[in-house]
């Protein structure tokens, strides 16, 4: 190919702070994710709940059903827009519901997003610039809890505002706006701990294979677990082995409901143990994050 | 000011003393960083712009000093890593803009400039591919726009000619010539291609062994070689060939069908060119010492320290740098 005879020209301008930058991570981040087709089976089926969800609202709203009914039909779906005292939160049930396909959808873009960077040995491209690791990294857990809140704290808040869209007042979310709240809450610590798990697993792990599998093990094999034990001890701590009801708790500590003592009892465990993992990942994180690797 | 100045630099890997006691000063203009595989030169280079922070010693960069103000030299200057170093499922340009990001550019200044940049290193027409379509050749032309993307001062690019066939590396050392001569840029170009550095550069820091044996302006470090001349003719060469070789001159003829270069024997005096020449019917039109290339003056300079090892970094497993 011959030299393209365009001109060079310079450029002045001003150079904006590297914390800024950190949002380009999360821009390119989706811009990878959204792109792949295969990760749309997966990001479809999340769609696709959060439709059938949207769709039952509005329908039990609009067919003015009785209120037995309303419920009833509720119940199928495991979804109370305004949970009586004791009551689980409809909202939050949908969120959960929501994390199997965002566990899925990580255990295969974490390779994608941070695992390529060590594997094609891109880290130089990034930390040559005028970021440095500590900007990569909160680059990368943004961008992954971007991806976690598009599927799971965001359309429960539009479920939320759907469904007081379509009651008569505003009254509805006047009175249940700490449901919207405890939605926050919940989804910040389903972002907090997922992104920093995977970006730490997919930093050292790097390939498809070795964290697809690894995640599942920890997101599958530790609930079996932990209900095995639980059952041969009649120990409810043992519960807390479970990632997803330990991140479950640590949501309702965060707005205060429990349907059960025991729960409330393991709950501060629960922070406990989340807040240590993350610790112990995110300096394993920081360790690994190098810009220059050298093996021999 | 120096564009360069680095004083005592020291850079160790556990055990292993990957620069030692590193010195030199180097003035605007391009630079080739020269040394055999492992003696030092891309830890030197990730040292320069901070990637690696040094043991011992420090030093400048267009004024920012490298321990402290990297931040500041990073703005200032544009990195082209050695290895492919690039993002996945990203087009051309979002690669490129992406580049800019990171420096800070505001975004709508680096998707523009993304597209001149790469339009400048010929990749206009290829900007909207997936990185996964480049070749060899266009990644490291992409690698070029992006260390160019915010207009940097000061060029390091880690052996820019890596894996390209003839073609593509005359190519790419046409860009980076075009590029020297049109913007006037400093360059320091990190590589074991001699031809490279030869053809781009007029200062040169040789690296042996993790301590710079020679820095400086090339011109100057080149030896003359006492007995050896580069002559030129005009009439019928064969008859002054014969002759000057019946006098015990030793003639290596090249490409060109009346120029030779010749060794000649003690004792020799110069005035016997011209008298061999008047006897053939030849005029002598050029007489001058025969400078050493830099390949010569490479395995000079390296021989005077012993020889190369394989490895300025013996077999054993090393863990991260900084």
């Amino acid at each position: 190919m011959g030299i393209n005879n365009a001109h060079y020209y310079g450029w002045q301008g001003k150079l904006h702070s590297p914390w800024i930058s950190t949002l380009s991570i999360v821009r390119v981040a989706l811009l990878q994710v959204f792109r792949r087709k295969s990760y749309w089976v997966v990001i479809g089926l999340g769609v696709f709940q959060f439709l059938s969800f949207w769709i039952v609202i509005y329908a039990i709203t609009q067919a003015r059903l009785p209120a037995n009914a309303q419920r009833d039909l509720y119940e199928v779906f495991g979804f109370s827009p305004s949970p009586e005292p004791g009551e689980e939160n409809g909202y939050i049930a949908f969120m959960q519901q929501q994390s199997v396909v965002v566990m899925i959808l990580l255990a295969f873009s974490g390779s994608l997003l941070v695992g390529s960077d060590f594997r094609m040995k891109s880290l130089p491209f990034y930390l040559s610039r005028r970021i440095d690791r500590r900007h990569y990294i909160v680059g990368k857990l943004l961008a992954v809890s971007a991806i976690v809140s598009l599927l799971t704290t965001v359309p429960a808040l539009l479920l939320f505002l759907e469904y007081g869209m379509f009651t008569p007042s505003v009254g509805y979310w006047r009175e249940n706006w700490g449901i919207a709240v405890s939605v926050l809450a919940y989804g910040a610590v389903l972002c907090a701990v997922l992104s920093i798990l995977i970006v730490t697993l997919s930093a050292y792990l790097q390939r498809v294979a070795p964290i697809a599998i690894t995640w599942s093990s920890l997101f599958v094999l530790l609930i079996r677990l932990a209900s095995y034990l639980q059952d041969a001890t009649d120990n409810n701590y043992w519960y807390l082995l479970d990632p997803w009801r330990d991140m479950r708790l640590v949501g309702k500590l965060c707005f205060g409901v429990f349907l059960e003592q025991e729960e409330h009892d393991i709950a501060a465990w629960a922070a406990v143990i989340l807040a240590g993992v993350c610790a112990v990942c995110l300096v394993l994180l920081v360790r690994r994050v190098r810009a220059v690797d050298i093996v021999e | 000011m120096h564009l360069v100045d680095i004083q005592n630099l020291s850079r160790n890997y556990g055990h292993v003393r990957a620069l030692v006691d590193v010195s030199f000063t180097l003035e605007q203009g391009t630079i080739g960083l020269v040394g055999n595989n492992g003696a030092g030169k891309s830890t030197l280079l990730k040292v320069l712009l901070g990637l690696l922070k040094p043991d011992a010693g420090g030093g400048t960069i267009l004024g920012c000093d490298i321990r402290h103000a990297t931040r500041e030299l990073r703005g200032r200057v544009g990195y082209m890593p050695e290895t492919a170093a690039t993002v996945p499922v990203l087009k051309g340009v979002e690669f490129v803009t992406l580049a800019g990001d990171l420096y800070g550019m505001p975004h709508r200044d680096a998707r523009r400039r993304a597209h001149e940049v790469l339009n400048y290193v010929g990749l206009g027409e290829l900007r909207y591919r997936r990185l996964e379509e480049y070749s060899t050749g266009n990644v490291q032309r992409l690698k070029l726009a992006a260390a160019l993307v915010h207009d940097p001062q000061l060029l390091l690019l880690d052996e820019p000619t890596n894996g390209l066939d003839p073609e593509g590396r005359q190519s790419m050392l046409d860009l980076i010539h075009d590029l020297i001569t049109e913007t006037g840029k400093s360059v320091i170009l990190c590589t074991h291609l001699l031809p490279d550095v030869e053809r781009l550069c007029q200062q040169i820091v040789v690296l042996h062994r993790g301590t710079v044996i020679r820095a400086g302006a090339m011109a100057a470090l080149r030896h003359a070689v006492g007995n050896r001349f580069e002559i030129g003719w005009q009439g019928p060469g064969e008859g002054y060939v014969a002759a000057l070789r019946a006098a015990g001159v030793e003639v290596s003829l090249n490409s060109h069908p009346d120029r030779a270069t010749v060794q000649t024997p003690a004792g020799w005096n110069n005035s016997q060119f011209f008298a061999l020449a008047r006897e053939r019917d030849c005029v002598l039109t050029q007489l001058k010492p025969d400078e050493e290339d830099l390949e010569r003056l490479f395995f000079r300079v390296t021989e005077e320290k012993g020889p190369a090892p394989t490895s300025a970094l013996p077999g054993e497993e090393l863990k991260h740098g900084h």
